[in-house]
Order: C-alpha cells, then structure tokens, then sequence
C-alpha cells in the first residue's frame, strides 16, 4: 500500500502541471469566424477576417480586418499585430473565396485548412460575387455579425435542401477524387441583405463556370439524394396536354414540397461513355395555378408527366451546360471508375471523355397527396 | 523440457480475461493512421488486405498455441532456451526483449506525436513522455493481475467510441469500394504485410500463457479477441474507404482520428480532441503488456528486481523519446519496425512450432531408446 501511496505523490504534480498548459481564455482571444479570400495586390493572398471579440462586460464586439501577405498564416499574424486579442482560428464557420481567387486555384487555401488540426471539417465553403472584403466590410443595417449571419445563412440554406452543401470535407472528397469536380455556393451582397445568388462550377480547383440558384435544385437531384426542400416550376404550353389546361393561360405554375428524390446511374456504354440516369421524385403538391382537379386520377397523371418531361428538359440543360465547361460536379466519373475495371482514370483523361459523354435522363415523377383543400 | 514456470494460483488469471489481454494488446496507435499505408498498395480493395491480416492472425495464434501446449507451461524465453540451447537461446530472448522495448518505444513516441499536433503544439516530449511513463510504471508495480484489470478496463471503457463511426457513414459513398479485387493479389498481399505494425499485440499469448489458470480454455477467448481485432479494423477500413475519396484518403496521415473531426455535438464541438485523450487509455494496456513481457525476459538473463527493471526500462524509453523528435524520424521507425515485426510475429512462431515438434519427437525417442536398453 505505501508503494502505491509513492506513485501516486509522484503521479499528482503531474496532472496538476498540466494546469500549466498554454490557455485560451474565452475574453482574451479573438474568435475568427469568417476568412475571406483575395487575390492581393502585392502580395500573394489578401485575407479579411471576421473577429469577434468577447468581453465580459459590454456586448462582444465584431472586427473585420483585412491584411495582406504571402500565406495565410503570415496574414494571421499581421491581424494580430493590430488586435489587443490571441486570434483562434478554432470557431471559424466560413471561408470565403473572391471571384478571381476562384477562377485562379483554390488547391491551396483547401490543403492549408485540411492541414491544420484546429479546423473543423465541417465548415462552410462559398464563392463570392466579385470581391470578398467589400462584402464583408459593408455596414448592414440589421446584421450585427456578418460571419454569424453568413454561416446561419448558410446552414439554414444547406440544412433544407436548398442549396447544395458544400462543407471542409466534401470540397476536400471531390476535389481529391477522379470522377467528381466540387461545386460551392456563391454569395453576393444585395442592398442590405447577404443573398445566396447561385452554384459554382469548377474544374480541378478552377472555378470554370455558375449556375443559377434556381438551379441548384437540379444539381442537387442529381448530386445526390434529397429529403426535403421546396420547388417551384412554371410549365410551359408545350409541355403539358391540352386536356388540362385552359383556354385563357398559357402556363401552368406549380409547386411542391416534401420531396423525396432518388437517383440512380447506370453506365450502359463504357466506350462512350454513355450513361442512363434514372430519378425518381416522390412529392407533395402545394400550389397549383390555374387551378387544375387533382382528385381526378387523370389529371393528375397528365400533371405527373408533364413536370417529368419539364425536369428532364432542365437537367439535359444542366448537364450539357456542365460537359462544355468540362466540370463533372454530379460524379459520373466515380460511377464510371467503380464499374470499369482496370480504368486507371485519372482527372484529366476523364474531363476529356466527359466532353463527349452520353446521358438519358429519365425522370418518374409522382404526386402522393395534396394540402387540406382541394 | 526444462525450466517450467511455477506460480502459485493467486498470481493467475481466468482464461476468459485473455480475451481483454490480446484484443487491449491489439488495438493501439496503429488503429490512429492504418488507413493510409494499406490504401497505398491495396486501393479500394484495402479492406481485403485487413481481413486476410485477421486471417493471418489467427493462423498464427493457433501455432502458437500448439507449440505453448508442447511445453505444458512456459512462456517463449524457455522454449527458446530449451529449443535453442543455453546461449543462443539467450541470445534469442535478448532480442525478444529489444523487440518489445522498440515496440513500447514505438507506441509512445507515435502517441505523443498525436498529441502534439492535435491538441498541445506547444507541449515538451519529454513531459507527456514522463508522465504516460509513470502512470505505466505505476500499473506495471501493482503486477499482471493490475495489467490485466487495466486492459479489461480500457477495452470496456473505450467500447462507446465504436458506435461514432456511425457518424461518418452519412457521408460515405459505398461506390467507392467498388470494384472489388480491381487490384491483383501481389499489391493486396502487401497491404496485409503493411498491417503488420497495427496488428501485432497478440504474441503476448507467448508470455502470458503460463499464467493462465485453466490453460484448457485457452483457444476460445484468444481467437474471439482476435475477431473482435479484425472486426474493428474492418469496419473502420471501410467507413473510411467510403468517406474518403482516394486523393484525400492518402493525404490524411490518421484517418481515424479526421474521421472523428467531423462529429460535433451540442456540449461538445469537436469530438475528435475527446477521442484523442481518451486515446490514452486505449494505449496504457499496450504499452504495460510489453514492458511486463520485457521484465518475464529480463528476469530470464540476469538477476534484477522489477522495480530497478521497470525504472532502467523507462529511462532509455525516456531517453530515446527525446531523441526521436521529427516526423520523419517517427515515420522510419514505425516501417523499420513493420519489417522487423512482420518477422518476428508472423513467420518466426510457425518457425518455432516446427522446431519444438522435432525436439519432442527426437527427445521422446531418445527416452524411448534409453528406456529399451
């Protein structure tokens, strides 16, 4: 027992000294919530950070400093130099790429974050519309925190299925995976307010092209599988039969809720490549104009079809739009490496063969129910 | 058959509680970064690799097991005594006794690492090496019965992060492990052989083994902790083949622990510095398994006490930990020693099996000679 009791004298300074330990104390460092980046005059990366400082007694105070260097840690340091606070990066929600940094290589900035242990692989990545320090640096008149504003914003976005979620980890996964281009939001200032305007494209780690908000619902069915989420749709003359509509409109305008989506690829032809995609959609109707019976199991099977045919229009668009610019965000790369054999697929030789690559869209679209009132 | 080992019943352990010792002397470091090096050589087929390593385990306890059954109850030094002769033999467990000094090396010097750059950036090596070294030397005082309470304890506790896994899966792409067997046989081969150093733990049967009350029973709980091994590798292999993509896979030097960077709850934000605490729990086992296997030999060669043991065996481990303080110092050693264990776990007990059926088949017919005349 008293040899026990000796370890353990020894033991305990030990686990008190760990005490000692370099502290970050919650008012005495600067929490980076936001970075965004710029091409840099001079130097290689302009950074603008969003900082919140925590005081006990006063309401916390949020700082945008915009510092310019050659890394992002030199960039780091110089926004300590003007801060009275450590600054962490270890709350960082967002990061933030301009336009041209985009459409340079974010290889980079997406090594820099991975590297480092302090950040989350959960946060938020997006392209901004032309600059990012003007966005940040603005004074909005309600938004008292840009960086929290922009990560709510953000997650609420993504968290619905309204925007295609493009986190740490998943820009990480497409970009180092053969078969799939990554894809990010794209922000932009609109008056007072922040607006999600659109889907980025890119290739390798180029930002080659953009969608538009509308149609990151496409991508999103096609990315991947979808819960739930809200869409609206205006079906033109030619798609829908003349049994249902009326004489006097000439468009019908619709939109469900509840979505449950499911797609499936299917590589029919490698030399082509050509490859059959199947999506179906299951969702409930909640606004429909002209007003059409959907009690009537006819009409709405004329309805079913002609927003089948509507979808599948939009997202021929969409892939064809994607195969010029030669970004294959939806993973028909990875399809086609986990089905040929021996493949040795690499980036490159796949943007080259996707070009010319084949797609069928068939979509099967099916209204389950309607709201409370007929 | 000379120099059995004989232990009065207080100082033994059930045979059940075997299946704590050999899965606790399994799952270490290794589990932190395994991912990587197979998937270098295997690619998606890597979780093939893992599986005919837990094959391969297995087939090697079994012989390990018979040729401990050849000699009633004796841990490997005296086999190799008796096999091999008083000087070679020595020799023998000199090396054996270097073979788990660089593997408690190995394991603490991997772990530091981990926690270097995780959690403490700024944290001397030789204070986290001091202090783990301590709490080890501590357990290591209370003697094989506190060891063996030690990994029961560490494999019950550290059960629940199994279950996180669970988390990554929503991210996971099961397309990415196909197709399957795209590789040929020669590069899934040798991802098995890289599992080496993350598989290895289970030749403390060796030591072990005389102190086992009912050495019947053994067989059962050794290989159910084997498949336990081999069930946790598998699983995390393919969470992380599926949550990785493979540029990003080879470029995340532990993927376990990036694994667990993703998971986030409400009281706590990033699971993954959890993880790498708790780590050390899962590692304490581990590395008192083989300072205890290193002070059965010691005590073989010379005369020593196990307190003067354990505090010389610490301080050249202290020592060597200061020493050794790059990454690329680390990362050498961890091959060097992959090679070196591949040896010495896999192909030398088959080896030795061989050998002890001869001597006893020869010594048996020698007496059976002499018995005539």
């Amino acid at each position: 027992m008293n040899k026990l009791r000796r370890y353990f004298i020894v033991l305990i300074p030990f686990a008190f000294l760990y005490g000692c330990i370099q502290t970050n104390i919650l008012d005495k460092v600067g929490l980076t919530t936001l970075v965004g980046y710029d091409v840099g005059t001079e130097h290689k990366m302009a950074t603008t950070a969003v900082i919140r400082e925590v005081n006990p007694e006063f309401q916390s105070k949020v700082e945008v400093l915009t510092t310019e260097n050659d890394t992002s840690k030199g960039n780091r340091m110089e926004a300590n130099r003007k801060l009275s606070k450590k600054i962490m990066v270890g709350q960082m929600r967002v990061v933030l790429f301009g336009e041209d940094l985009a459409k340079d290589d974010l290889r980079y900035y997406i090594d820099t974050n991975l590297e480092n242990a302090s950040v989350n692989n959960g946060i938020y990545m997006a392209v901004v519309e032309g600059k990012t320090a003007p966005l940040l640096k603005y004074e909005y008149k309600n938004i008292e925190d840009i960086g929290q504003h922009i990560f709510r914003l953000i997650e609420q976005n993504v968290k619905q299925e309204y925007m295609i979620s493009a986190t740490l980890h998943q820009i990480a996964h497409d970009y180092y995976s053969v078969g799939k281009d990554l894809a990010m939001p794209i922000i932009k200032r609109d008056g007072e307010l922040v607006e999600l305007s659109g889907v980025a494209l890119f290739k390798g780690g180029k930002m080659v092209s953009s969608l538009s908000a509308r149609d990151s619902f496409y991508v999103r069915i096609v990315r991947d599988t979808f819960k739930v989420g809200l869409y609206e749709a205006v079906l033109e003359k030619e798609d829908v039969s003349s049994q249902i509509l009326q004489k006097s409109t000439n468009k019908i305008t619709i939109a469900f809720d509840a979505i449950h989506s499911k797609r499936e690829m299917k590589l029919v032809n490698a030399a082509t490549p050509e490859f059959d995609l199947d999506i179906n959609i299951r969702s409930r109707v909640l606004e429909v104009y002209p007003d059409i019976n959907l009690g009537d199991p006819k009409s709405v099977k004329i309805l079913e079809k002609a927003i089948e045919k509507k979808m599948s229009k939009e997202i021929v668009r969409i892939i064809a739009h994607s195969q010029e610019v030669e970004s294959d965000i939806f993973g028909f790369g990875e399809k086609y490496r986990s089905v040929v054999r021996h493949s040795n697929l690499t980036k490159d030789k796949w943007h080259e063969m996707y070009k010319n690559m084949k797609v069928n869209v068939k979509v099967k679209f099916v209204i389950l129910r309607d709201g409370v009132f007929e | 058959m000379k120099n059995p080992i004989q232990l009065s019943p207080k100082d033994m352990i059930n045979a059940y509680l075997l299946f704590f010792v050999v899965h606790g002397a399994q799952v270490g470091v290794g589990i932190q970064g395994f991912q990587r090096v197979i998937y270098q050589d295997a690619r998606q087929d890597a979780w093939i690799s893992v599986l005919l390593a837990g094959i391969a385990s297995h087939i090697v306890t079994f012989c390990m097991i018979k040729t401990l059954e050849i000699y009633g109850s004796n841990d490997l030094y005296g086999i190799q005594q008796d096999i091999f002769g008083k000087w070679i033999g020595n020799l023998l467990n000199a090396l054996y006794i270097l073979y788990c000094f660089i593997a408690f090396f190995s394991i603490l010097r991997n772990y530091i690492e981990v926690i270097q750059v995780w959690l403490f950036p700024s944290i001397g090596t030789w204070f986290l090496s001091a202090t783990l070294l301590i709490i080890v030397i501590y357990a290591f005082t209370g003697g094989l019965r506190v060891i063996v309470g030690v990994s029961f304890f560490s494999i019950v506790l550290s059960l629940w992060i199994f279950p996180m896994l669970s988390f990554p899966l929503k991210y996971s792409v099961a397309e990415s492990l196909l197709p399957i067997l795209e590789n040929d046989v020669r590069s899934i081969l040798k991802g098995a052989h890289s599992m080496t150093f993350t598989i290895i733990g289970f030749e403390i049967l060796n030591i072990i083994y005389p102190f086992v009350k009912d050495k019947k029973n053994v067989r059962k709980p050794v290989h159910l902790g084997l498949l336990f091994t081999t069930f946790i590798y598998l699983s995390v292999m393919m969470v992380s083949i599926t949550y990785y993509s493979e540029g990003k896979l080879l470029k995340t030097i532990w993927a376990t622990l990036t694994l667990f960077s993703f998971i986030s709850f409400p009281f706590i934000e990033r699971f993954e510095f959890v993880a790498v605490c708790f780590w050390m729990l899962i590692i304490i086992p581990n590395m008192c398994l083989y300072l205890w296997a290193a002070y059965r030999g010691a005590i073989r060669l010379v005369n020593i006490r196990g307190t003067t043991f354990v505090w010389l065996f610490s301080f050249f481990v202290f020592i060597c930990t200061i020493i050794v303080q790059t990454r690329i110092q680390i990362n050498a050693i961890n091959t060097v020693f992959g090679h070196i264990a591949f040896y010495v776990i896999f192909v030398y007990p088959i080896l030795l099996w061989i050998l002890a059926i001869l001597k006893k088949n020869f010594t048996s017919k020698k007496v059976h000679k002499n018995e005539q005349t």
